[in-house]
């Protein structure tokens, strides 16, 4: 038998030594933990479907050079800009509020940074999230956002994660977002790319909510064709918090997003909405996790993927109710449009409840347009492609309506558009 | 302006239309009636260019223009309009978005400008209440949770705002009470002009009373069986299919 494939010692090999100690420490620990890590294969549950897809080689493990900006959402208001995983300051625009500080990891005091290395990695399970490991050994910079109590930051923070491929390579962004009890803050991530040379992005971003505090996070995926992408986003939910999370992306030769959610305080409640988008020979894959620990959360999870051509789709939705959350509302729905025969979509919903007083419902469902629809719209003399446009934007309308940042919703509408384009220009 | 030469069409492999001849000048209304399966509904559909159908032989236009050569779309902007006999349930897409879509698509095809949006809301509130369709039914889905009289009301509304050369209404009287029929009738006559020809398909003949047709015609196996005035819905009214050599399929089913 083959012996498993491992992670190259290449990838084991972090840049940007400008860290503080307890940083550079703590990556180095998590690196030596790496050694070897097998790597995932269509025999590991979790990537069952994608590991196909994960191309880890030689050349990817070498840190990106500085490259230049591409075109951002984040036109106006405030925003930090990560390129190639790196913060730029000089493209940044920090807002200036009272009890809300935006720190680069590199600028932590050494007593800061040891409490940070302290709880990195804390909102994640370690098992479920392998490519958050190599994160945690590769990032070469950070950003740590405090919200002071009752801190409320009214517009919106854009985070621009950018990579611009002049060379082949990886990037390490990392986010930990502490949001103190009765905060309360929108961040935007954008990912986005320039040039055409191989990269992949391997992203991590924490959330701490603290009692009370009421968190959206807006996560845009338009990267190029030449990334590969694999992101985590873990989330703590202490009493009566409020987390909301919508999720747009449109697919590459690999992306993958994992969303853990930890209800761990009572009255927590998190919203979660997705929209995936693929074509060609995309691949998208959504794992999400949800752990009501503690009596009194709710959570209500809303997933839509649409694949075309020979594209492919998935979505794993994990509810963990445990024995002591009586009294949990858990709903999740997932469903799913074939707009090809060539295209594939696999749902799985996994709901495990130990608690007896619960509701939970759940529902998955993978359809094609309905060609009825279709026939009673064009004999209104309504144009083919418009037709088609109407009954695929049906399908994933509210929840693009629910974004609640306009220039987040201009942009997917206008990515959807040449989805459209480019999906029923025969029609 | 319609005019239909031994028409045939099938659906999956069963012939239902065997050669049905028509001529509609612009200015008529006509009805035609017959029982359950005779091919009403088929004729309407393949008139409309549902691909469902298939027609083998035959020919059909439009003010000279050959129907059967222009795709559905194509034919909802040169005049047909078909109201359905099951409007179609489309959830999240806006009654007033897709009726906004059809009326400029439409516009766009006469070379006129597109109605804004708020131009045709004016438009579409004032025709709501000429078939006495709430206001509120333009912000819900398409035809979503509406009640059958309200489908068809929306149907009405839909060839109210195209205007279309002609059209054909599948079983409008199906399913509405008495003060629905009336409401549904008075829009169907005020679409009534000389640029402008319906053809009703109706099992009954109380649609006739409120919809007064010029001709009728009876249906029966694929084939018009027998042409009159008016007088001849009120015929089949007191003695059924029968008398012409017809069995009505539902009859004799039971």
């Amino acid at each position: 038998m083959r012996p498993a494939p491992t992670l190259s010692s290449a990838f084991l090999q972090p840049a940007g030594e400008a860290l503080p100690q307890p940083l550079l420490a703590l990556r180095k620990q998590r690196g030596t933990a790496l050694v070897d890590m097998p790597l995932p294969t269509r025999k590991t549950e979790n990537w069952k479907y994608s590991s196909k897809h994960l191309k880890l080689s030689d050349e990817l493990a070498s840190p990106l050079p500085a490259g230049s900006a591409s075109t951002s959402v984040a036109e106006d208001g405030y925003r930090v800009v990560f390129r190639n995983g790196v913060v730029d300051s000089e493209a940044s625009r920090l807002p200036q509020v009272d009890g809300l500080s935006v720190q680069r990891f590199a600028d932590l005091p050494d007593a800061d940074a040891t409490a940070l290395a302290e709880r990195l990695d804390n909102t994640l399970d370690s098992k479920a999230t392998q490519m958050a490991r190599l994160n945690s050994a590769r990032f070469e910079d950070g950003l740590l956002i405090t919200l002071k109590p009752d801190t409320v930051l009214r517009e919106p923070l854009f985070i621009v994660h950018e990579v611009t491929a002049s060379a082949s390579g990886s990037a390490y962004p990392r986010i930990y977002v502490d949001a103190a009890r009765h905060s309360q803050m929108t961040l935007v991530e954008e990912y986005l790319s320039s040039g055409d040379e191989s990269v992949m992005v391997d992203s991590v971003t924490e959330f701490t909510v603290g009692d009370g505090a009421q968190i959206t996070s807006i996560r845009l995926n338009v990267e190029g064709q030449n990334v590969q992408h694999i992101g985590a986003t873990g989330v703590r939910q202490q009493r009566n918090s409020r987390f909301e999370s919508h999720c747009v992306g449109f697919g590459g030769p690999l992306r993958r997003h994992d969303l853990q959610l930890r209800l761990e305080g009572e009255g927590a409640e998190c919203k979660l909405n997705g929209v995936v988008v693929t074509q060609g020979k995309q691949h998208y894959d959504n794992h999400t996790c949800i752990d009501h620990m503690v009596p009194n959360c709710n959570s209500e999870e809303t997933y839509r993927n649409i694949a075309a051509d020979e594209s492919h789709a998935v979505f794993n939705g994990r509810i963990h109710i445990h024995q002591d959350a009586q009294n949990s509302i858990a709903e999740m729905n997932n469903k799913n449009l074939l707009l090809s025969t060539g295209a594939e979509i696999d749902t799985k919903p996994e709901l495990e409840i130990y608690a007896d007083d619960v509701q939970c419902a759940h529902g998955a469902t993978i359809g094609q347009l309905d060609k009825t629809s279709l026939f009673y719209l064009v004999s209104r003399g309504i144009d083919r492609r418009d037709a088609n446009v109407l009954l695929t934007m049906a399908f994933i309308n509210e929840l693009v309506k629910q974004i609640p940042v306009e220039q987040v919703r201009d942009s997917a509408n206008e990515r959807l558009n040449q989805f459209f384009d480019h999906t029923f220009r025969e029609a | 302006m319609l005019s239909i030469k031994n028409l045939h069409a099938s659906v999956e492999g069963k012939e239902i239309l065997k050669g049905i001849n028509l001529e509609i000048k612009a200015g008529e209304v006509h009805a035609i009636m017959g029982p359950n399966g005779s091919g009403k509904s088929t004729l309407s559909q393949v008139l409309a260019g549902n691909e469902a159908f298939e027609v083998t032989s035959g020919e059909v236009t439009l003010n000279g223009e050959n129907l059967l050569e222009l795709e559905t779309e194509k034919r909802a902007r040169e005049g047909i309009f078909l109201a359905f006999q099951y409007p179609v349930e489309i959830p999240g897409v806006s009654n007033l978005q897709f009726l906004r879509t059809a009326v400029n698509a439409m516009r766009t095809h006469r070379g006129e400008d597109e109605m804004n949006a708020a131009e045709f809301m004016k438009l579409a509130k004032k025709v709501s209440q000429q078939v006495d369709l709430d206001p509120a039914f333009l912000k819900r889905g398409v035809n979503e949770g509406f009640s059958g009289g309200e489908k068809k009301r929306n149907e009405i509304l839909q060839a109210l705002l195209l205007q279309p050369k002609l059209a054909i209404l599948d079983e409008t009287d199906s399913g509405l009470d008495i003060d629905a029929l009336k409401v549904v009738s008075d829009g169907v006559n005020a679409l009534r002009a000389e640029d402008r020809a319906i053809l009703m398909v109706t099992h009954y003949q109380r649609l006739l009373n409120h919809i007064v047709p010029d001709y009728v015609h009876v249906l029966a196996g694929g084939r018009i069986v027998k042409s009159g005035g008016r007088e001849l819905a009120l015929e089949l009214e007191e003695r059924g299919y029968s008398w012409l050599g017809v069995e009505d399929e539902e009859a004799a089913a039971h």
